[in-house]
């Protein structure tokens, strides 16, 4: 299908090989800084808030491309752990506290509980079921989300969450939340890129191509998918917890199908299995969506079929076409 | 430390059809140990049985003195009870080296290791060609194991079984669509593992069977029909009946 990239072992180092790892280095930190200057290089308000969205986004599509890219388990219902995260750092924030190192954490806890326990269900199965079943939970929250007043607010959902601290600094202008959700971008991005190279991403792999072959080697098969499912929605949450704090609140409609199947969709077009791909593809979808509202009316029908075009023509996403540009282009240098 | 492998009263239906009935196997240690009778007898079955991919309706595996029966596939190669597959069934996007380290790494217990980098695993890659030169695959250690020869794939396979450090090593057809001298190579590989694991064989080429087996299970339609050492079965009239007279009618 398609050639795994993240976890592509290294051969022996060559001249050529050097140049093109400290190219990669190179083009990695400087668009690192970039990203981290942004918000001062002279954007208006608005396309730093964008922005900022893009980043949030971003980082949901990848904590799904752990589900869907690396193992193979395609999630119909990922803004479960989006929408948890969303709820339970917004109830804590308006309830105990808005520092923001304390209502991350709390909402983190609170999620990795639910997915442990949905997660031993969940390991079990795999292809549609397991498409099926993620989107009932999600489903299943969203009514939770809507009848269950006194905590969640009904279907107005939590509103006027507090303006986040951080040790204390109220984080009130858009670019100091920006940078916030910027630092937490890089480093999720980082820790995964490591969980990929890991010999755990390396075991996911293997499920991925064959659960069966994967258990005659001694995988306990059921014991990684479950593991994955809480890393992936500790990621989401995370999104989440940035999200409800950017939008100062979120209604039941974070769990919604539709959101479901727009991170999916997000993530294949940016290339499933890369990381760096669904969040460039974050990013780019959420700039062309802004657009394309102004533009047209029917934007969804738009999208759908830019979707449906791409997943066609470019089956690898961006991400394919990106590795395949860079490789052509290392091989005519040398 | 009891026997390496027993199967005792292993029984298996789909449905309404018995595919495994009543089926007993010992296999002695460094034995080995070949389970042979036509198509559909139940051989595959009772080597997913045993190996915790289907589970028995009836009857005991005994690992070593340890009662395994329906234990699921990862504990069992974690006993050293390992086995290949009929189909090849390789990690075809991996090169020869990444398939075999999973299966060091997953022996040592680092399924889950989420510190280090796997490609910086000495111990792993070390095991890793040590088991690709005792199947003598470590020329193509860097190849993408679905650009393999059909015959270099099943060698992977085994030396992936192998790289578990399996007691028991239970190998479904190893020779199933090769050329006759691939098929010997894999015979005598087959005989030079036995020096330290006992292995249980299915095969369907006659003459193989019969050059490196120390015993020999004949079933058919599901049971047992003959047990013995190589000379006792060709003698043995019920067998030639049953399927090797198969054979020679199908050859004459």
């Amino acid at each position: 299908m398609r050639r795994d990239v993240v976890s592509k072992i290294a051969p022996a180092p060559t001249a050529a090989s050097l140049a093109e790892a400290f190219t990669a280095r190179l083009l990695f930190l400087s668009s690192m800084a970039l990203l981290l200057a942004f918000p001062f290089l002279g954007a208006n308000e608005f396309t730093v808030t964008l922005l900022t969205e893009g980043l949030i986004f971003g980082i949901w599509a990848m904590s799904l491309d752990l589900l869907a890219g690396f193992t193979g388990l395609m999630s119909f219902g990922h803004a479960s752990g989006l929408g948890l995260g969303a709820y339970t750092a917004g109830y804590f924030a308006q309830h105990v506290t808005s520092e923001f190192l304390i209502a991350l954490p709390a909402a983190e806890i609170v999620v990795a509980v639910l997915a442990v326990l949905l997660g031993v269900v969940v390991g079990r199965i795999s292809g549609v079921a397991f498409a099926i079943v993620t989107l009932a939970i999600s489903q299943v929250l969203l009514q939770i989300g809507i009848a269950w007043l006194p905590v969640t607010g009904g279907m107005d959902g939590l509103i006027g969450v507090p303006v986040p601290t951080l040790f204390g600094y109220k984080l009130e202008s858009g670019e100091s939340f920006y940078l916030i959700v910027a630092v937490i971008l890089i480093l999720v991005y980082l820790a995964l890129v490591r969980l990929a190279n890991s010999p755990f991403g390396h075991t996911l792999q293997a499920i991925r191509l064959s659960e069966q072959r994967a258990a005659a080697i001694g995988i306990n098969v059921r014991l990684h998918k479950c593991a994955i499912f809480v890393v992936s929605w500790l990621v989401a949450a995370i999104a989440g917890t940035l999200l409800v704090f950017m939008k100062g609140g979120t209604t039941p409609m974070v769990f919604n199908w539709y959101q479901s199947g727009y991170v999916l969709a997000v993530t294949m077009f940016g290339g499933l299995g890369t990381l760096l791909g669904p969040l460039v593809g974050a990013i780019i979808v959420t700039f062309l969506h802004d657009q394309a509202i102004s533009l047209f009316k029917a934007w969804q029908f738009v999208f759908g079929l830019a979707f449906v075009l791409a997943v066609i023509f470019f089956p690898a996403g961006i991400a394919g076409i990106a590795i395949r540009t860079w490789n052509r282009l290392w091989e005519s240098r040398c | 430390m009891g026997k390496p492998l027993l199967i005792r009263d292993l029984s298996k239906a789909f449905g309404g059809v018995r595919a495994v009935e009543r089926v007993d196997v010992e296999v002695q240690p460094r034995h080995v140990h070949s389970l042979i009778g036509p198509n559909g007898a139940g051989k595959t079955t009772v080597l997913n049985c045993v190996s915790g991919f289907l589970r028995p309706d009836a009857g005991r595996v005994v690992l070593q003195g340890t009662d395994v029966t329906r234990w699921p596939p990862h504990r069992l190669v974690a006993a050293g009870l390992v086995r290949t597959f009929q189909i090849t069934t390789l990690f075809g996007e991996l090169t020869v080296r990444e398939n075999v380290e999973l299966a060091v790494r997953s022996r040592l217990g680092q399924n889950l290791d989420v510190i280090h980098q796997a490609g910086r695993l000495g111990q792993a890659r070390n095991e890793a060609e040590e088991a690709l030169t005792t199947v003598g695959l470590l020329d193509r250690v860097e190849a993408r194991s679905d650009q393999l020869s059909h015959g270099d794939k099943r060698v992977l396979e085994i030396a992936i079984a192998l790289a578990l450090n399996p007691r028991v090593l239970l190998l479904d057809e190893p020779t199933a669509g090769m050329s006759r001298s691939e098929a010997e190579r894999i015979a005598r590989l087959v005989r030079a593992i036995a020096d330290k694991v006992s292995i249980v064989l299915i095969e369907h080429d006659t003459e193989i069977v019969m050059s490196i087996s120390d015993m020999i299970t004949v079933m058919a339609r599901g049971r047992v029909i003959a047990q013995g050492t190589p000379s006792e079965i060709s003698k043995d009239a019920e067998v030639r009946r049953a399927y090797l007279g198969v054979v020679e009618a199908e050859m004459g």
